[in-house]
């Protein structure tokens, strides 16, 4: 995303200061396009056009990033503000009859519509979209050699998060009957292969198959070079990258299924525990670990859940995405997902309490302390809420049941996922009361723990089995599976029983006096600078009065 | 067919796009029955035959999914009855026996054992198809157990295992490496070793201090 430089050498041909500054022109722009007429295309967005086919086609990745991360949002933000980008047939007479850039420029075009109507795509956009996709996946994979495109891996890995969203979306819409016309259902009825969640999966999974991609990953994590396997479209970068993207993909769309073992199987060869090894797009990164600790979550792996939490919040802290990219229209993306990590961070740490980064900790407790003290005491609700806010927006995968909407083979899955994860919350809920009791003794007998807990001896001794139970579970070791792993009591608080005798182990901290000693010699340092500054100030300002 | 020469057949039958073809369910099912049979287990064929009643409702088998969640429950402590749930439609988990299977499910997640060994006398016909399903879940508990007590009581331990007979009880205790004391307990682990105080004391390391040392020049 190397945008320095670009605003001295002016690739265009056209007038780049963008906003004529003149609202009545900038708005007349907006109000020339109208559906179905014939629109005469801006002299700019001409030029635009023809240099961003003239990048694809001599497969100038910097200046295909350009117009595609830059120039298309700011053109976009002045001139279709409110409507649409001319469709295809409108560009034909400026770019010629180029099926792929066509393409491609569809794909913006629609992804422009879907983001900007308020009341979502109609349904007939939503299928031209999905035509779309076949078009340019059937480009690529029914090729008899790799074909010449060259993409940023951005937009390739936009591409495939797009198109899931899409098939989200549509399926959201879809199973919204009541608000449909006839006609609509009659359609979405006869045409049941649009949209279809095998469609979806049957791209995903020829991509993988023909980037030969775990093939390559499995390579690269022996430390060996991946072209060796990647075979003749392995080795392209489009296919490498888009194989890798729907990995990813497919994580994603197992999830939103709730499928959580497909999920963490389906990276089976990536190493989650090098982050950036593979590619450097964070939006990918985000969604990568976002699903990777969600499926834990849900497995009950609380520790990996928390690993994979922690280094993608610190990541996201780290390259400082949030406040550099500002503007861009991916910060919005990985602004909630942060959001939502941060709250997935926050139940897993009540469930399963640990040490984490420090700095983390901090600004967990500091935004989230009154949602984490709620859940601490035990409230339902409390786990409820951040779940349901935090958890990704799960999809029923068939159509539902036109004839009567009132009997459906599906209920809506996202109630089923927050069911099962209350049913566990609920099967733990007494973990932390008992462990709050734990935390201030070393040894004591049964009898007398079981007093203070108001319960019956063979009720407590029931819980605290079920205490450590729960909190043993499969932890990542080694290797490159997210599946694998051995059975560790990674918890804070630990125990044992002996007879009758109660015996607890506590991580104790000690206080840090050092960081704070060291903060204080800064401060005080800082201090004595600005004093000595402020007297020479006097100083030269009463030798100075002197002078005159 | 043997055992092993399905499993391997099935291993093909998952690969790729093809784990989603409605085609393979008539030999699923019939390996789930074959694991029922024959205590064996395989999560990952299970789960894909969930996944194909998901996306093909009309094939859904009751049935089925009954013998793939009491299988799941035999491979406790891992979480294979969660991600199973997770893909069972919400409106077939109120129907029987599905109902009665997760509430099993629940009294083995809380350790409620003695519960557990109640309702597995009460509903004993749904087990009737499964081999040494008693024998599978006494595993889970006495890992629960081992992982918890350094020495337990042995009336209690007999409790939690349903109930065996002293040859019964012997013999588990055999199997598990555990010890009979004079007095009544028995022996499980030296949880000494596994379970101790972590004292996390801070290192203050050099290049806290060179920065501090630093501002002394000055």
């Amino acid at each position: 995303m190397a945008y320095s430089g670009h605003d001295e050498v002016d690739p265009y041909a056209y007038d780049r200061s963008y906003h004529t500054g003149d609202p009545n022109q900038d708005f007349g722009y907006e109000q020339h396009y109208q559906p179905g007429k014939s629109y005469i295309v801006p002299e700019e967005i001409k030029n635009f056009l023809l240099f961003f086919q003239r990048s694809v086609s001599e497969g100038n990745v910097a200046d295909i990033s350009t117009c595609y991360e830059h120039d298309f949002n700011k053109l976009s933000e002045r001139f279709f503000k409110n409507s649409p980008w001319p469709d295809a047939e409108n560009i034909i007479q400026t770019v010629g009859n180029d099926q792929v850039f066509l393409i491609l420029y569809k794909e913006l075009f629609y992804r422009h519509i879907i983001a900007r109507t308020q009341s979502g795509p109609t349904q007939e956009q939503r299928f031209e979209s999905y035509y779309n996709y076949c078009n340019f996946f059937n480009y690529i994979l029914n090729a008899d050699g790799p074909v010449g495109l060259q993409l940023p891996d951005q937009w390739l890995w936009d591409i495939i998060d797009e198109f899931i969203y899409q098939f989200q979306d549509f399926c959201k819409y879809r199973s919204k009957i009541a608000n449909k016309s006839d006609e609509e259902i009659a359609f979405l009825r006869t045409n049941p292969k649009i949209w279809n969640v095998h469609s979806v999966l049957n791209v995903l999974h020829s991509l993988v198959d023909k980037s030969n991609i775990n093939a390559q990953l499995e390579m690269y994590g022996k430390g060996d070079d991946p072209d060796l396997l990647g075979g003749e479209f392995g080795r392209h970068p489009l296919y490498k990258m888009l194989g890798y993207f729907s990995l990813i993909g497919l994580l994603r769309l197992h999830s939103l299924l709730g499928d959580y073992y497909q999920a963490i199987k389906v990276l089976e060869y990536i190493e989650l525990d090098k982050q950036t090894s593979y590619t450097q797009v964070p939006t990918c990164q985000v969604t990568t670990y976002y699903y990777v600790g969600f499926a834990y979550m849900m497995m009950r792996r609380y520790k990996d859940a928390i690993r994979s939490f922690s280094s993608i919040l610190l990541y996201i802290q780290r390259t400082n995405y949030m406040v550099s990219t500002s503007g861009s229209y991916q910060i919005d993306v990985v602004k909630k997902m942060n959001d939502q990590i941060m709250n997935l961070l926050a139940i897993c740490l009540v469930l399963h309490p640990m040490r984490i980064d420090e700095g983390l900790q901090a600004a967990l407790s500091e935004k989230y302390g009154e949602k984490i003290q709620r859940m601490e005491k035990g409230e339902p609700q409390a786990f409820d809420d951040a779940f349901s806010y935090a958890c990704p927006r799960f999809l029923s995968p068939v159509p539902p049941n036109y004839d009567d909407p009132n009997f459906n083979f599906h209920k809506e899955p996202f109630t089923l996922q927050v069911k099962v994860f209350m049913e566990e919350v609920e099967q733990q809920i007494s973990i932390p009361t008992i462990r709050s009791f734990l935390k201030l003794y070393t040894t004591m007998p049964i009898s007398k723990l079981s007093a203070f807990l108001d319960m019956s001896e063979d009720e407590f001794k029931t819980h605290l089995l079920c205490f450590k139970h729960k909190m043993n579970s499969l932890v990542w070791t080694k290797g490159t599976s997210g599946l694998e792993g051995e059975f560790q009591s990674g918890s804070e608080v630990d125990f044992y029983i002996d007879k009758e005798m109660v015996h607890i182990a506590d991580t104790k901290v000690a206080r840090r006096y050092g960081e704070f000693f060291i903060q204080q010699i800064h401060k005080f340092s800082e201090l004595n600078k600005a004093m000595k500054t402020k007297q020479q100030l006097a100083n030269e300002d009463f030798s100075g009065g002197q002078r005159f | 067919m043997d055992f092993e020469e399905m499993e391997e057949r099935i291993a093909q039958m998952m690969t790729g796009i093809n784990r989603y073809n409605p085609e393979n369910l008539m030999t699923l099912e019939m390996y789930v029955n074959m694991q029922c049979r024959e205590n064996k287990y395989d999560l990952e064929a299970n789960l894909a035959v969930l996944k194909l009643y998901q996306l093909n409702p009309m094939h859904f088998k009751k049935p089925v999914t009954a013998l793939i969640l009491l299988k799941a429950l035999t491979n406790l402590p891992h979480s294979d009855f969660t991600l199973c749930k997770c893909l069972i439609d919400e409106s077939y988990q109120m129907e029987e026996p599905i109902t009665t299977i997760l509430h099993i499910a629940k009294l083995l997640e809380m350790c409620k054992f003695k519960e557990f060994w109640v309702e597995v006398d009460e509903k004993a016909s749904l087990f009737l198809d499964l081999k040494d399903f008693n024998n599978s879940i006494r595993k889970y508990i006495c890992h629960v157990v081992s992982i918890t007590y350094q020495q337990i009581d042995q009336v209690l331990l007999s409790d939690l295992l349903g109930s065996l007979t002293e040859m019964e009880l012997q013999q588990w205790i055999k199997a598990m490496n555990w010890k009979e004391m004079p007095d009544g307990y028995i022996f499980i682990n030296n949880q000494e070793e596994n379970v101790k105080t972590k004292n996390i004391t801070e290192k203050i390391g050099f290049d806290n201090v060179s920065s501090v040392m630093k501002l002394c020049r000055s």
